[in-house]
């Protein structure tokens, strides 16, 4: 927070005018304060008014959703009955569903996988893998190799799925380069078959995520002292040695949050897989459960029993999120508390 | 992220259920306002009958028409629209046309708030499923027995049969504007130059199938959206052979409705023709635009299974020397129970008028003036399509083959057309997809089909939250 908002500032004096005044030791309450202008003034704009939208836009929505998950409602009509858990129940006994969300469950743990790798590979060789005399400095041209793969992060996620739905039509590019390489795959359909479908897909969200994620890592490592890597160097540790036990170890915080992002975006993945498969793919292979969601909404119009998925939805998200940063802190071993 | 402050103290345990208890009854109360809170709107107040003005629009009011921008565009509405509004014998009413192409979501809210168009062409992927509107509906018999604008009673200007793609239980409450024929599709001067021969019934095909492999082609293709048009040619093909034996089952979710025998040759016959690779493999991974290009424009095809609208369609990648023409889906055999000439024809574009909406009068004054002839001519000859209105297409077509060929079969069929509701009625095509991609693809026999497909039908006739609607 900073200290040169007016609005603090008098808030601060009038803190200290009222200790002052008191004249006693104990710190001020909130009770006791003198509700002057500036300082009702500062609470309103400052707390109550983040606090009533939050409220009306964040909190009530969720209460809303977590009620609705609960009637009948068709969403087209006002009218609407109380079911009690009757929905969730059929949920779970509806094997399409599962299936969704086994999908989804795959989805999280494999894309921020091999995203995370992958970008920090990439984050490694543009930042310490260059030569071994000199300063600790990435391989030769890494400048370009920087912005070249972040490309895929700036176009749209809608047109990267479309773009590569082209490309792994039967008659599309892929085939194509395949053809001229010398492999004759007979025009395989990459999406149509569920031996790849699935496969295909995640190739896809990772092309797209990679970059970005490797540009959060380069700033990440920019941010450990150059002395620390050349200490290492000294000490003889080569370049894997340093990326695993001096880099990571100072990137932790920064792989968790990207684990934690890419969890989340892989649980939705919506947009993705609207474009490369918006049918759910070959038996339902790459279908997740915020497509799912959609359909029984506004195609059977089961708006209760969606928004029953959205709340079994959230709940998997933040249990996500929970074992995530619960596993970090696990393998964060005890120099937790040293840091920061 | 900061995992220091992640530990919960005591302190802010206590503090984090304090703001819940001050959070979850404002929330409530929060909620409770934008919840559905009913609606008044409803049935303004009329002018007088008459009969230039037989439902009453009062004068000087506005119609919201609301219709799905697909493949026929919305300007023949507001045609429609603007010879509603230069009607002298109507008191300034004038009509405002408004284009979606997500009818349901674009709506639901306005229903929800009861609030909904005076019109709507409840249509497309993304249509109202039927059942969670129909009491909504305003019914629509009025409409078919007033005259049109030239005079003449509407009911008697309409093709036989097209009530019934919008009667629901009995009442009357969609009037679907455009006449829609299914049939199988092919080029009449590929045939010509190839000699094969145009097929009679399913036994005919493996020969076809035969005929077309040995130059190169395919007999079918498919895209992935629209693998369930394999699935509207196998049922209708059965219904054209067995008549009601198969379709009330199908139509009203009989535990047993997939086994029928009939339905069962069927999707034998297109198991084998599957096997024996005269299906252009890949579709599964192919959108439908690209793989019907394959048919109209590189011709990999004979045949392709869809509704009429494919000519509209596919105007811009069809070969230039590909005369489309339709014959009817096929029976099984040469022993069909129905009468000849009997086929799936239906009308299409459900025209809906919501009892709440501010001005209904209004909307059924406006489907008036559609389906009189100026209006149903004007479509016709723009869209290349027929109404529902009879006799508004000439015998040239407007110099299109297959316009020419649907109002053939449609003459040859007379009343003899059926339709096929419960798909969308429950909005099951979606789960059915996944399903045909697989079997089209060669990955699934007629056992396994079966047992998926009834599954689905047995969901949603056990589902107790499903409003089911008797067909029949």
């Amino acid at each position: 927070m900073s200290l040169s908002s007016p609005g603090l500032d008098s808030a601060l004096d009038t803190a200290a005018v009222t200790a002052a005044r008191a004249g006693r030791r104990k710190a001020p309450r909130l009770g006791r304060r003198r509700l002057t202008f500036d300082y009702v003034s500062f609470l309103l704009v400052f707390l109550g008014l983040p606090l009533v939208i939050f409220l009306v836009f964040v909190i009530s929505p969720f209460i809303q959703a977590v009620y609705y998950s609960m009637t009948n409602w068709t969403g087209f009509s006002p009218n609407m009955q109380f079911v009690g858990l009757q929905n969730f129940v059929k949920l779970f006994q509806d094997p399409t569903f599962l299936q969704a969300m086994g999908n989804n469950i795959l989805l999280a743990v494999v894309v921020p996988l091999i995203t995370i790798v992958i970008a920090l590979i990439f984050a490694s060789m543009i930042t310490v893998g260059g030569p071994s005399h000199g300063n600790v400095r990435g391989l030769k041209g890494s400048s370009f190799y920087r912005v070249v793969s972040f490309f895929p992060y700036v176009i749209p996620a809608i047109v990267i799925a479309i773009l590569w739905a082209m490309i792994y039509s039967p008659t599309g590019l892929l085939n194509g380069a395949l053809g001229v390489l010398g492999i004759d795959n007979k025009q395989w359909a990459w999406l149509g078959e569920q031996s790849t479908a699935m496969g295909a897909t995640i190739f896809v969200i990772v092309w797209s995520m990679v970059g970005f994620y490797m540009i959060l890592f380069i700033a990440a490592i920019k941010g450990i002292p150059g002395e620390t890597l050349e200490a290492a160097r000294i000490d003889g540790a080569g370049r894997f040695r340093t990326v695993t036990s001096i880099v990571l170890p100072q990137i932790r915080d920064n792989v968790q949050t990207a684990y934690v992002y890419l969890g989340i975006m892989a649980l939705d993945a919506f947009v993705y897989m609207a474009g490369l498969n918006s049918t759910g793919g070959p038996s339902n292979s790459t279908l997740v459960m915020s497509q799912y969601l959609f359909r029984t909404a506004f195609e059977k119009g089961q708006f209760g029993l969606a928004t029953a998925m959205g709340v079994v939805l959230a709940i998997i998200t933040l249990l996500f999120a929970a074992l995530v940063i619960g596993v970090f802190r696990l393998i964060g071993g005890k120099d937790e508390g040293g840091r920061s | 992220m900061e995992t220091k402050d992640a530990s919960i103290s005591r302190r802010s345990l206590l503090r984090g259920a304090a703001l819940a208890a001050v959070m979850v009854p404002l929330g409530v109360s929060l909620a409770s306002c934008a919840a559905p809170g009913g609606g008044s709107g409803g049935g303004a107040g009329g002018g007088t009958k008459s009969a230039d003005n037989p439902f009453g629009v009062a004068a000087n009011s506005k119609v919201d028409a609301v219709i799905f921008d697909g493949g026929y565009g919305v300007d023949y509405v507001e045609n429609s629209g603007k010879i509603l509004a230069a009607n002298k014998k109507l008191d300034g009413v004038t009509v405002k046309v408004s284009s979606s192409t997500k009818i349901a979501q674009e709506l639901q809210p306005r229903f929800v708030g009861g609030n909904p168009p005076d019109l709507i062409d409840n249509s497309g992927a993304n249509s109202i499923g039927w059942n969670t509107i129909l009491d909504q509906l305003e019914e629509l018999d009025e409409v078919l027995d007033s005259n049109n604008l030239e005079g003449t009673k509407i009911s008697d200007t309409l093709y036989g049969g097209v009530k019934d793609p919008g009667t629901f239980d009995g009442k009357f409450k969609a009037l679907n504007y455009v006449m829609t024929v299914y049939g199988l599709w092919y080029s009449s001067s590929l045939f010509e130059a190839n000699g094969f021969q145009v097929p009679k019934s399913w036994e005919d095909l493996p020969a076809l199938g035969e005929a077309a492999k040995a130059k190169g082609k395919f007999l079918f293709l498919w895209g992935k959206e629209a693998a369930t048009y394999y699935q509207t040619l196998v049922i209708d093909s059965a219904v054209i052979q067995s008549g009601d034996d198969v379709r009330l089952p199908l139509e009203n979710l009989d535990p047993k409705a997939w086994s029928h025998p009939t339905l069962q040759s069927i999707l034998k016959i297109l198991y084998d023709l599957i096997q024996a690779g005269y299906m252009k493999p890949g579709g599964a991974g192919t959108q439908f635009t690209q793989a019907q290009s394959q048919w109209s424009l590189d011709q990999a095809a004979l045949l392709y299974p869809s509704g009429s609208w494919i000519e509209n369609e596919m105007k811009k990648q069809t070969a230039p020397d590909f005369k489309m023409m339709g014959i009817p889906e096929l029976p099984l055999d040469g022993k069909q129970t129905t009468p000849a000439g009997f086929m799936r024809a239906e009308a299409g574009e459900p025209f809906i008028v919501p009892t709440k909406a501010k001005n209904p009068a209004g909307g059924k004054e406006l489907l008036r003036t559609m389906l009189s002839k100026e209006s149903a001519t004007w479509f016709a000859k723009n869209k290349l399509a027929p109404t529902i209105v009879k006799g508004t297409v000439p015998e040239d077509g407007f110099g299109s083959t297959a316009l020419q060929s649907q109002s053939k079969m449609l003459d040859a069929a007379g009343d003899n057309v059926f339709t096929i509701k419960s798909t969308n009625l429950y909005g099951m095509n979606s789960d059915q997809l996944p399903i045909w991609n697989t079997f089209l693809a060669g990955g699934m026999t007629v056992e396994e089909i079966t047992k998926q497909l009834q599954a689905l039908v047995d969901k949603v006739k056990n589902d107790s939250s499903v409003t089911k609607i008797e067909i029949k």
